[in-house]
């Protein structure tokens, strides 16, 4: 990305300390600061207990940063915000509404007109496959739908900045593949300048080279890389079989401490 | 056949043998406690003469004597007597479990609400939810009087904290996952408690709701044994001054009967609000 695009997250000196039961202080997130132009695509990778997820609730507004400043759009957050929307590893899909009343959650907050928030939510809907569902109970749909369900309620929400953390970690290989195209579909779906800025958490360092602009890697609270992810777009199981790729896929393994498999993985560095 | 099917034979054969064991035994003790008063009344007295005798607490109106009038005692006298108690005790019921409920429901969330309302509210109920029930029968008819609103406050009391208890429990059980969510997507706290916590509450709360309907209606007799001049349960106490067992028995089965269409109503209504709930919650 260029330095033309306005800056949507920065992060300056971000830490965020816990006090575990036994008294210790634990440091999840530590002096951590970066920059994100809009538009972007960012993966966090790193390996589990790094504080990448730490560092997405910050972001969200759920979790407080012990030190630090977090702006979005140029204004400090405090607090959950309309802004940025956020899909969750577990299932956050309230059981208790019809699907499509999950998707328009945030619009009906935001006091939109019941007409126009459940035009909107279709439009999601349909966008992620589902309009066929959208008077059915969550309990009734499969792990991916509800994803689905998910994302599409975040992307209608109309936040510039969405965050994402480890969305597809406990779906099978297939529906995790599909959703990745649903997540760039919907991503791409208003133009290239009209994208929004994505953070997405993940371990998975393939899944991380088929979506990302950027990965900037996490290891024990602390940002240890920050790689540009050159291959063109759309993406192809041959794009992960570029040199380029290859050798950045070598350098994130290193980074897991999983590169041993791997002949000559130093020189591709 | 199929299982369900196969249960409601058996229960209907248990029921069946549980009515057969009364008449057996009624049979087969023959005492009476006073002269014409069977200790074990079967079947065709009950429905008879003691049925008649309820007739002794009918206290006229629509054109129907009452006994204490110098009518003679009339099935028609009986029915409308046995209906109006119920109604009382019914009403004084209702408005216990509304108001209980209500109450109850309120404090429960305001200990999750915020710092402050915990503070304030946790204690003290904490503190009133161990004072037993039944000690506390005389206390409120000396301090609220034995009047609709002292019983309808014992009735409310006694639903209150386990409804109460309940809430508490139920809010703390609600995944975090909903609450993040919520808030992500923008919700203020009202809007978050409006429209998560309190569905997320309701299969849990439907519980502690259809226990608390069990306390409830021994809450009602209790308010009505002491110096209610209406309702069931100053029937019974009537009864048992002359020791008429035959009386207290058919009001207690009065009550059986009350009791399980209480249950299988509310269960009904509640079930209406989980439609989204897996099976398992809902029955």
């Amino acid at each position: 990305m260029t330095d033309t695009q306005p800056r949507m997250i920065e992060l300056a000196h971000v830490s965020r300390r816990f006090r575990r039961a036994d008294g210790q202080q634990v440091s999840a997130v530590n002096d951590v600061s970066f920059i994100i132009p809009e538009g972007e695509f960012v993966c966090l990778v790193g390996p589990s207990g790094c504080g990448k997820s730490t560092l997405l609730q910050m972001l969200a507004g759920l979790l407080e940063p012990s030190d630090g400043d977090i702006a979005v759009g140029g204004r400090q957050i405090s607090g959950p915000g309309p802004d940025r929307g956020m899909v969750f590893q577990k299932d956050s899909v309230f059981p208790w509404m019809r699907v499509i009343d999950n998707v328009e959650y945030g619009l009906k907050c935001r006091g939109i007109a019941p007409a126009e928030r459940r035009e909107i939510a279709r439009t999601y809907l349909r966008h992620v496959g589902l309009s066929h569902v959208e008077r059915a109970w969550p309990r009734e749909l499969s792990g991916g739908m509800l994803k689905r369900v998910a994302i599409a309620t975040v992307f209608a929400n109309g936040g510039r900045v969405l965050m994402l953390d480890e969305p597809f970690g406990a779906l099978d290989y297939v529906t995790r593949h599909q959703l990745h195209d649903v997540l760039l579909n919907l991503w791409n779906a208003d133009g290239e300048g009209r994208r929004r800025t994505v953070l997405f958490v993940t371990h998975d360092v393939d899944e991380a080279l088929a979506l990302a602009d950027r990965i900037t890697v996490f290891r024990a609270g602390d940002q240890v890389d920050d790689i540009p992810v050159t291959a063109a777009r759309p993406r192809t199981t041959d794009s992960l079989l570029l040199p380029d790729m290859v050798a950045i896929k070598h350098k994130l393994l290193r980074h897991l401490g999983l590169d041993h498999a791997a002949p000559g993985g130093e020189a591709a560095a | 056949m199929n299982l369900a099917i196969r249960d409601r034979w058996v229960s209907f054969g248990v029921f069946v043998a549980i009515v057969v064991i009364w008449q057996l035994l009624s049979i087969a003790f023959p005492a009476e406690a006073a002269p014409g008063e069977p200790m074990v009344a079967g079947w065709q007295v009950l429905f008879t003469r003691t049925f008649l005798t309820m007739a002794d607490y009918w206290q006229g109106g629509f054109g129907v004597p009452s006994v204490a009038e110098g009518a003679e005692r009339s099935y028609l006298a009986a029915g409308l007597s046995l209906l109006s108690h119920s109604a009382y005790t019914i009403v004084r019921l209702v408005c216990g479990l509304v108001a209980g409920g209500v109450l109850g429901l309120l404090l429960g969330l305001a200990v999750s609400w915020s710092r402050w309302t915990r503070r304030l509210v946790d204690l003290p109920v904490q503190f009133l939810r161990t004072l037993p029930l039944l000690a506390m029968v005389p206390l409120f008819q000396l301090w609220f009087g034995t009047d609709f609103i002292g019983e309808i406050l014992f009735v409310a009391y006694g639903i209150g904290v386990i409804v109460f208890a309940g809430t508490v429990n139920a809010v703390r059980n609600v995944p975090q996952i909903y609450i993040d969510n919520a808030r992500a997507l923008g919700a203020s706290r009202a809007a978050l408690y409006r429209t998560v916590i309190l569905p997320a509450i309701l299969p849990e709360m439907r519980s502690s709701i259809l226990l608390s309907l069990g306390t409830g209606w021994g809450a009602v007799l209790g308010a009505e044994y002491l110096g209610a001049q209406s309702g069931l349960g100053y029937i019974i106490v009537y009864a048992q001054q002359f020791a008429y067992l035959d009386r207290m028995f058919l009001i207690a089965l009065l009550f059986i009967l009350y009791t399980s269409v209480s249950y299988w109503g509310l269960s009904r209504l509640t079930a209406r609000f989980l439609e989204w709930a897996p099976p398992s919650q809902r029955q």
